[in-house]
């Protein structure tokens, strides 16, 4: 069942970020980016990470997308022009050598390895208790320094959003 | 057929690959920033398969912490491309070559 889950929404997953590459529309890639971040829900449970596949739901596919999804259609729904061009010729080594070169990479130091059974998880593993537990005990100070890296981003893209330079504290 | 852990880096190293030829090849800002996206989902995928095979949570709670990071960029990236159409009507990265001119 886990290995079900996991080979079928692994699959789906790399599926949806290819068709994203793929897709001209940038409306139509923000749906298949959504389709591959439930995909990845997926393979989080499959991971025994109950309490991030349903994050990777409400937040990824859910808070994030939208708001593309949003700036898309209020910017530029249809087609770029530039999207209809090919890439000249002399493009196409250096768009193909990085990927290939973290592929071969990455493949190389894998296959020198056992590919052993991921060990069973323990009873309540990843269970928003036992996250709850990290997050406010051993990583309390993390968690608070990433809020505020998030209200830190939330007044940026606030002066960032403002039309008149007419901020409240200047 | 068993998921070891081979698998599951294997296959974040295949989605980071595809996030990162997306970023090269597309010309549509919004759509480069979507393949970050992909990049960074990529590596929770990394964080959640170690955290399975050291039957430790902590890579969970580093995968919140990815969130966060990835929600704060989306938000930063946006609210600047909105700012950058505004001025130049435009989110095609070939046209926004003032700097390297």
């Amino acid at each position: 069942m886990e290995a079900f889950l996991f080979f079928t929404c692994g699959a789906l997953m790399l599926l949806g970020g290819v068709m994203m590459v793929l897709q001209r529309s940038a409306v139509v890639a923000a749906l298949w980016l959504v389709f591959a971040f439930i995909a990845a829900a997926g393979v989080f449970a499959a991971l025994s990470a109950p309490f991030v596949a349903i994050m990777q739901v409400l937040v990824y596919a859910g808070a994030i997308m939208v708001l593309f999804l949003f700036v898309i259609m209020m910017l530029h729904g249809p087609v770029l022009d530039g999207e209809r061009k090919r890439l000249p010729l002399p493009m196409w080594p250096a768009v193909a050598i990085p990927p290939l070169a973290v592929l071969v990479l990455v493949g190389g130091w894998l296959s020198g390895r056992k590919a052993e059974a991921l060990p069973a998880a323990p009873e309540g593993f990843g269970a928003p208790a036992q996250i709850a537990n990290l997050l406010l005990g051993r990583y309390l100070l993390a968690f608070e320094l990433i809020s505020i890296v998030l209200l830190v981003a939330l007044i940026g893209a606030l002066t960032l959003g403002l039309r008149e330079r007419k901020l409240p504290w200047s | 057929m068993v998921v070891s852990l081979n698998l599951c880096l294997g296959l974040a190293a295949a989605i980071f690959v595809v996030g990162m030829t997306g970023f090269v090849v597309r010309r549509n800002t919004l759509v480069m920033l979507m393949c970050i996206e992909l990049m960074l989902s990529s590596v929770n995928l990394v964080f959640a398969a170690f955290s399975r095979q050291l039957g430790d949570a902590s890579g969970h709670v580093f995968v919140l912490m990815n969130f966060a990071v990835a929600a704060a960029e989306a938000a930063i990236g946006l609210a600047m491309l909105v700012e950058i159409y505004r001025r130049r009507r435009t989110v095609d990265v070939d046209e926004l070559k003032s700097l390297m001119e």
